[in-house]
């Protein structure tokens, strides 16, 4: 019971109140880059969402019984990012051939995460918070989760700036921060709902 | 082909080359980052063991501990740093606790709290120089005394915890859980489910009753032993009490309720004066009185007394709940009844209470007509 | 503009290509480290660092990497300069090493340090990726601590740790704060954005293929400048 209250903690925290984009500002790239369009966001966010549990599961275990074993600790961020990156391009090479249908849609993305820095984080950071196995797929899902709802808000609201005059010098990217800044200010209210919740 | 090959090539050399200088700055820098994070550990590890030298941490999962203890650090001279987790007010109270080779606590500190009160910051100094033996002696704070509790119980887990990684042996276990175990060995059909009974009725040598709850037998407790008594299981069994009228008589105003039981004793419920209220006043303007209830044989002698409830000071009018303070009253008679050790620093709440007992004596006297 | 002269190559990072402001790369630590000033400059320093070496290293190795698994090579040297700046970093100035925690690792994934290794160290000279290097990390410097300055002083009402007078009883806690964060970069980009007008390169033909939005990324398509 504690550890099914533990895990739902992690899994809202993520998604909420730690949110990696709009809190931790980890992803912030395409977040910035790729939330134009609903349909592209949500691409982007389903996309990640998979990455990072694929990610999670090779890496914990590398971790564990690898690199904790060996004394290794120090080749942490090279042995994650090249598995990241040759997960990457393995799953893209699997979609492409066993369910195409699929690859036309998330594929122009997969390559785009390879160097999203969220992917890396939320490998290290299960490491450093010392999750067990469970709690980090949990931690890697609620990050994805919270990523692509960060997405689809942010599309929605960059769908409205388009439509509105703005200045001239302001036009692009700094409209963009100053609405993204709003939307963070937004999830600042869930602070402190997660852990009540569950009290 | 030949394409593929070199790339591959060149990636694995790559790869080895960084490998290898890692390797080497790994070389070069663990050795400080080991001492750098040693040492910041024995900071803390030193304040609460100032004569402390090289601290190793130890492996406990093979020792049964006390729950609230988290991490210990074995000290080379055969002391241990014991860091614990405990809850005062609110949860999170993380405590350092040093005991030395002859079971002396060298200091303890507390690392994290969400105390409101504050208490937790220095209570710690307090415990110094303390062993397993007077650890209880050193007192709580005023109105602080979830926190500090909290706090001096730790201090005694850590030194208990001292013990059992030394070797020997400590009971853990509660009042509490003694008693149940205690209860449990004598009659095991009970399933460890007891409710303790007010003695209304006289039972020789006895002095406390304990009812199954599934009704498989009662328990007596003579002196230090658990007994069965077929006998005088039939008289615990078939004893009740019914509630009197009173009105017929002029009894004094504190007193609530009067019952009578099978055996023909009385059992008396009143009001006592607490803290602040002197005197012949029973009521505490600050808060609910002390309700108390006493059973007495027809002849004015006290089988049993017991605090129904009570608002005094916390800490220390509040020990006139405690089971050590209102047995004391038992087999007490009117001319003997004030010979009872005072609560410590609550002479107030200790004499109310003395007075609320007095009038249990007139009031029975007043039922058997003999006032 | 002198386009070959070394000083160009060392001072363009600083305003007219910064990596922050006008390039708008490296989002994720301009964000994130800025709370403090302190922070910031050892973000700043630290990335310069891996910047420079790596810079350096694939410079050297230009001719010797093939083409094809060129971008993971890159990514290998680059993971192993953050590893060894986090080494010396835990090592010399454990503080500021806890203080950066994750993002420290994070610099890999920086897309500065992968961009210029694709557009500037690949196909220029040791020296010249050396000072492209210094420069775009003194650019990526500056730009952090202009952001935490604004960040720390208004605030938090201090500068570096040291508190200031007057300011700190007058603070605008959600500066120090995520949204604080992107409200400050907005407005940074904006400034900058009006200061170069007309200047600014098109940023088409700067460091975007190794960035993980390229192709999308409204800065390096140049879709957005219409």
């Amino acid at each position: 019971m504690e550890n099914t209250k533990l895990l739902i903690s992690i899994l809202f925290g993520s998604i909420l109140v730690n949110n990696y984009v709009l809190s931790q500002f980890l992803g912030i790239c395409p977040f910035l880059g790729v939330s134009k369009k609903l349909n592209q966001a949500t691409g982007m966010g389903i996309a990640v969402i998979f990455v990072m549990l694929v990610a999670t599961a090779v890496t914990w275990p590398i971790q564990k019984f690898i690199l904790d074993q060996t004394g290794l600790e120090y080749m942490q961020t090279i042995i994650f990012i090249l598995v990241i990156a040759a997960l990457v391009q393995f799953t893209e090479i699997v979609l492409k051939k066993f369910i195409p249908a699929l690859h036309k849609s998330l594929g122009v993305y997969l390559p785009l995460i390879t160097t999203n820095c969220a992917v890396l984080g939320v490998t290290i950071n299960n490491i450093t918070d010392g999750y067990d196995f469970l709690q980090s797929i949990i931690s890697s899902l609620g990050c994805g989760l919270g990523f692509l709802l960060a997405m689809v808000l942010f599309s929605g609201v960059r769908s409205r700036i388009d439509e509105t005059r703005i200045p001239q010098y302001l036009r692009g990217l700094p409209v963009t921060l100053i609405a993204a800044s709003f939307v963070s200010l937004a999830f600042f209210g869930f602070g402190g709902i997660v852990e009540n919740l569950l009290k | 082909m030949n394409k593929y090959v070199k790339s591959i090539i060149a990636l694995t050399a790559i790869c080895a080359a960084v490998a290898l200088l890692l390797s080497a700055t790994n070389m070069l820098t663990a050795p400080i980052i080991e001492k750098n994070e040693s040492a910041a550990a024995n900071e803390a590890l030193l304040v609460v063991m100032p004569e402390g030298e090289d601290f190793t941490l130890m492996d406990i999962s093979s020792y049964t501990l006390p729950e609230t203890v988290t991490e210990v650090y074995a000290e080379s001279t055969g002391g241990y740093v014991v860091k614990l987790t405990t809850a005062g007010y609110s949860t999170g109270m993380v405590i350092m606790c040093g005991v030395d080779a002859t079971g002396t606590v060298t200091g303890a500190t507390c690392l994290a709290s969400n105390e409101t009160l504050g208490a937790e910051k220095t209570y710690g100094e307090k415990t110094v120089g303390k062993t397993v033996a007077d650890i209880d002696t050193v007192d709580t704070v005023a109105s602080m005394t979830k926190t500090t509790e909290a706090y001096r119980n730790a201090v005694k887990d850590a030194l208990n915890a001292a013990v059992i990684l030394g070797g020997g042996s400590v009971d853990l276990r509660s009042e509490e859980e003694i008693l149940k175990d205690n209860l449990s060995a004598v009659l095991p059909a009970a399933e460890g489910a007891f409710t303790p009974w007010f003695m209304v009725e006289e039972l020789e040598g006895v002095s406390a009753v304990y009812v199954a709850d599934n009704g498989s037998g009662v328990v007596f407790r003579k002196g230090e032993e658990f007994v069965l008594d077929e006998a005088l299981s039939a008289v615990v069994v078939g004893s009740k009490t019914e509630e009197m009228d009173t009105s017929a008589y002029e009894l004094h105003s504190s007193v609530t309720k009067v019952e009578k039981s099978s055996g023909g004793n009385y059992v008396v419920e009143i009001k006592a004066s607490g803290f602040g209220i002197n005197g012949d006043k029973y009521y505490d303007p600050s808060g609910e009185p002390i309700l108390l209830r006493a059973s007495v044989t027809p002849a004015g002698k006290i089988i049993a007394c017991e605090t129904l409830q009570q608002s005094e000071t916390e800490g220390i009018g509040s020990a006139c709940a405690d089971p050590s303070f209102y047995t004391q009253f038992n087999g007490k008679d009117e001319t003997n009844y004030k010979e009872i050790d005072a609560i410590s620093g609550a002479t107030l709440t200790t004499n109310g209470y003395k007075t609320a007992v007095g009038r249990i004596f007139e009031t029975v006297k007043i039922l058997e007509g003999v006032a | 503009m002198q386009k070959n002269s070394n000083l160009s190559v060392l001072v363009k990072g600083l305003l007219l290509e910064n990596p922050v402001f006008v390039l708008v790369l490296g989002t994720c630590p301009t964000l994130a480290t800025t709370q403090t000033v302190i922070g910031a400059f050892a973000m700043g320093l630290a990335a310069m660092a891996v910047l420079i070496c790596s810079n350096v290293v694939i410079s050297l190795l230009r001719k010797v990497i093939p083409d094809t698994v060129r971008i993971p090579c890159y990514i290998v040297i680059i993971a192993g300069f953050v590893t060894i700046v986090q080494m010396f970093m835990h090592a010399y100035l454990p503080e500021l090493y806890d203080l950066l925690g994750v993002y420290l690792a994070l610099i890999t994934v920086n897309c500065i340090i992968l961009g210029r290794a694709e557009m500037f160290a690949s196909k220029n000279s040791v020296a010249r990726s050396a000072l492209d290097g210094v420069g775009m990390g003194l650019g990526f410097t500056l730009a952090l601590l202009s952001m935490a300055v604004i960040r720390e002083v208004f605030g938090a009402g201090s500068f570096a740790g040291i508190a200031i007078p007057f300011i700190k009883d007058h603070t605008i806690d959600i500066l120090t704060q995520a949204p604080g964060g992107l409200l400050v970069y907005g407005l940074l980009i904006f400034a900058v954005t009006a200061l170069t007008h007309g200047k600014a390169p098109k940023k088409k033909s700067f460091g975007c293929e190794g960035c993980p939005s390229a192709g999308n990324c409204m800065s390096c398509t140049g879709k957005e400048e219409n």
